[in-house]
């Protein structure tokens, strides 16, 4: 061919897509991953979970069926929906009701991904599936049935040129390639993956997950805001909407290195506290004290127990736990290469904190080991590096849209003509991109 | 819902399609909502919107965007100098095609103050320094519409090039009776085609009474060939149902009379290559609908292809829905009351006593 067209990396998660083409540094688009249908809410259906489906034509059903105008007559209501925040509006109004088809990273409702994905390629993108290849991500412990599912739409409904699905966690972690502090490109590591929902720590050696070791924390951003709600609230603040509540954590909030030494140098200087202007629907404008949820709020993920009482394990407890369960042979790997992706990573000092606290466990149990051992002389030790990058937010998308704008992609993908020849079970394996042999 | 700007071409097919029904008439039938709903936008929506929040007066950023649209279409989007000044440019496979029929001056009218050296690699560029934009929010937005219809308009060069002709034929028609006006006159103009894809192609022929538009499309799948065929023969039913004053279509699998010129003995009914005619009446081409009639034939092509996908989509949902009213009459017809072994804590087995 004598141009190329780039490649479209679409990275769809429970709460937000990520839609954009190779070779970008950012995603182009970033909606929520809902559709709008017409008819009930979600929930509603036909018992198993399901959208209830067009009717028949009235034709078929012997003129049984309701007549009037045309488009209920031939079952057009398939056509009728939103995606995206045009979604989000259209199920404000009445008519439509709005269904979120991912569950958990997981794809739950078949019917309304492969609109949702028609309609982002089409409407949104503006490409040609058939002109152009696609990545798309998948979820750490993915069953391979999903990702058949996915390859069956691809190719038969869409006729993409080629397809590649990639593990969220091991283009979080090509992704870090970008900073200064990762030298060798190497695709093993430990992805902290914090979302909205809930935070995953997973373990990666040479582009394989390591699928026992992960763990998962019911920490996540949408539980900072909820916490930074509640001490607004404890202060009685003129406004504590949810809305204020994360606008508050994402401008204001950062990770200290000692909390109780904090309250101290708040009450000291007084400077550190802030003041966020809210501006009320009328044009009236109240303002909100910001103090010490300042620090608190990301304090959660390393002293769980000031917000939740049922999960009190500290993350970098969590990381270490992870890496001590992986295979011996990578856990040096694994300390040296703690990659940071995801919107609640962003806090000022994060990855620092989290270096520090997994940095003095590791000391610890070594120097008790030495103890016990008897040995007096101190070894190599372990080296213990959290990366973070200008773009953890979107991370599995940049590290997607990174691989994907490389030659040799094309080569890693499956062709529709490997598809029709071995059936969807291609999919199943997919040659290791980015990993060594390639690049 | 948008209804209005599909009736524009609604057609009518002549009965060339050939061999009956392939797939059974449920497929057929709705196919028409095609006709009813969700048309795709002229303007790409990635531009548009990276336009509209720099317009809105967020402190300037630097963007450094491809973006790629329908056709092969390619878009940069860039702030190479300063925050304040993005440069838009756009790659078109048919450039030199469209060149050929006054892209150039087209482009100039639509965009002459913003136009500026074309970026290396590149066909057209445009300028746009944000701090000189239109002081007033209306006229701001439709400066984004503008920038964001730049594909829309370098194609449009031929569509106005053969309204322009076909103005002139009228004229010159217009004076002589049917008889005995000279061939040049009857026959009508040249055929311009654009090469807008690897493999397909549109033809535009301007005459005095009608301006023929010849899309040549490749399915590349046997079941979208099938789909395609459905498609256009709902348009006959559309017209005979209600839209009678929309353009005529034809689809054959050989090339129409007019492109015989052009492709000569290259491509007879090879099978893979079908032949989409849209003929325009005198009704369509008044200069008050030019700009509406041009963006829908533009998008014909896109537009068919999306369809044909959803209603594939639609298919798969019907099936899937299918296949779980089956998996749900096979649990049904599981015997409920099975007979289970039991044991007693020590071990030992019993049967339950009815």
């Amino acid at each position: 061919m004598a141009h190329q067209t780039p490649a479209v990396v679409m990275d769809n998660g429970t709460g937000f897509s990520k839609l954009g083409f190779a070779g970008n540094d950012s995603p182009s688009f970033v909606f929520p991953t809902a559709i709008a249908t017409k008819g009930g809410a979600g929930g509603g259906g036909t018992g198993s979970g399901r959208p209830a489906v067009a009717n028949k034509p009235s034709f078929l059903t012997g003129g049984a069926g309701p007549t009037g105008h045309l488009a209920s007559k031939r079952g057009t209501e398939d056509l009728d929906f939103f995606i995206g925040d045009e979604a989000v509006s259209a199920a404000a109004g009445p008519g439509y009701g709005l269904h979120y088809p991912i569950r958990h990273g997981q794809i739950e409702n078949w019917d309304h991904m492969e609109r949702f994905w028609s309609n982002s390629i089409f409407k949104y993108l503006r490409v040609e599936p058939e002109d152009h290849h696609f990545l798309l991500t998948e979820p750490p412990l993915n069953p391979p049935e999903n990702r058949e599912n996915t390859a069956e739409i691809f190719f038969e409904s869409f006729n993409c040129n080629g397809l590649y699905i990639a593990v969220q966690a091991v283009l979080a972690l090509a992704a870090s390639w970008i900073s200064s502090k990762s030298s060798d490109r190497s695709l093993t590591g430990t992805v902290i993956d914090s979302g909205d929902g809930v935070t995953h720590v997973i373990p990666v050696a040479e582009g394989y997950v390591i699928g026992s070791s992960i763990k998962s924390i019911p920490i996540a951003g949408r539980d900072i805001t909820y916490f930074v709600q509640s001490l607004l609230r404890d202060r009685g603040e003129p406004d504590s909407s949810l809305k204020t509540a994360q606008d508050i954590k994402e401008s204001f909030c950062y990770v200290c290195p000692d909390a109780v030494k904090e309250f101290g140098k708040y009450d000291q200087d007084s400077t550190r506290f802030a003041n966020h202007v809210v501006t009320r629907p009328g044009g009236r404008q109240v303002t909100v004290n910001v103090g010490y949820e300042r620090f608190l709020a990301p304090e959660i993920f390393f002293s769980p127990e000031i917000y939740s009482s049922d999960f009190l394990t500290p993350l970098p407890e969590v990381v270490d736990t992870v890496i001590q369960t992986s295979p011996i042979d990578v856990r040096r790997g694994l300390y040296k290469n703690i990659v940071l992706s995801g919107g609640s990573t962003l806090y000022r000092d994060f990855g620092r904190r989290l270096q520090r606290d997994i940095k003095k466990a590791v000391d610890k149990r070594q120097e008790e080991s030495r103890k016990r051992a008897g040995v007096t002389s101190s070894g190599p030790g372990v080296d213990v590096q959290v990366i973070s990058h200008r773009k953890q937010k979107h991370g599995p998308w940049f590290g997607g849209s990174l691989l994907s704008q490389t030659p040799e992609f094309r080569s890693y993908c499956h062709t529709k003509a490997e598809y029709q020849e071995y059936g969807p079970s291609i999919v199943r394996r997919f040659a290791l991109l980015g990993g060594p042999g390639g690049a | 819902m948008p209804h209005g700007p599909g009736q524009a071409r609604q057609p009518q097919t002549d009965n060339t399609l050939d061999g009956s029904p392939i797939l059974p008439s449920i497929i057929q039938s709705w196919h028409l909502r095609a006709v009813i709903m969700l048309l795709l936008d002229y303007q790409n929506v990635l531009i548009q919107n990276i336009l509209a929040e720099r317009f809105s007066g967020v402190p300037p950023a630097s963007v450094d965007q491809t973006v790629s649209d329908f056709d092969g279409v390619l878009f940069h989007i860039s702030t190479p100098e300063t925050k304040t000044k993005i440069l838009l440019s756009i790659q078109i496979r048919c450039f030199r095609d469209l060149v050929k029929y006054g892209a150039v001056e087209v482009l100039q009218r639509e965009y002459g103050e913003y136009a500026t050296d074309t970026e290396p690699g590149y066909d057209f560029s445009v300028l746009i320094d944000l701090e000189q934009l239109p002081e007033d929010r209306d006229d701001r937005e439709a400066l984004v519409l503008k920038f964001a219809l730049l594909k829309r308009n370098a194609m449009a060069a031929p569509f106005e090039a053969a309204y322009t002709e076909h103005y002139k034929l009228k004229e010159e028609a217009s004076q002589y009776t049917s008889e005995e006006a000279p061939k040049g006159v009857l026959e009508g103009g040249e055929v311009m085609s654009i090469h807008y894809r690897e493999e397909e192609a549109i033809y535009v022929k301007a005459s005095h009474d009608r301006v023929t538009v010849i899309f040549s499309t490749v399915f590349r799948e046997e079941t979208d060939r099938v789909f395609g065929k459905v498609f256009i023969q709902e348009f006959v039913d559309a017209r005979r149902r209600a839209i009678q004053n929309a353009p005529q279509v034809l689809f054959r699998n050989d090339p129409p009379l007019e492109l015989m010129d052009i492709l000569g003995e290259k491509h007879t009914g090879s099978g893979d290559v079908g032949y989409v005619t849209f003929v325009l009446f005198p009704r369509h081409l008044t200069p008050q609908r030019m700009p509406d009639v041009i963006s829908h034939i533009q998008t014909f092509r896109d537009y068919f292809h999306y369809h044909i996908k959803a209603s594939k989509a639609y298919i798969h949902s019907r099936m899937r829905k299918r296949t779980a009213d089956f998996l749900q009459v096979l649990r049904r017809a599981r015997p409920d009351t099975e007979e289970k072994e039991r044991k007693t804590a020590s071990g030992r087995s019993f049967r339950v006593q009815n």
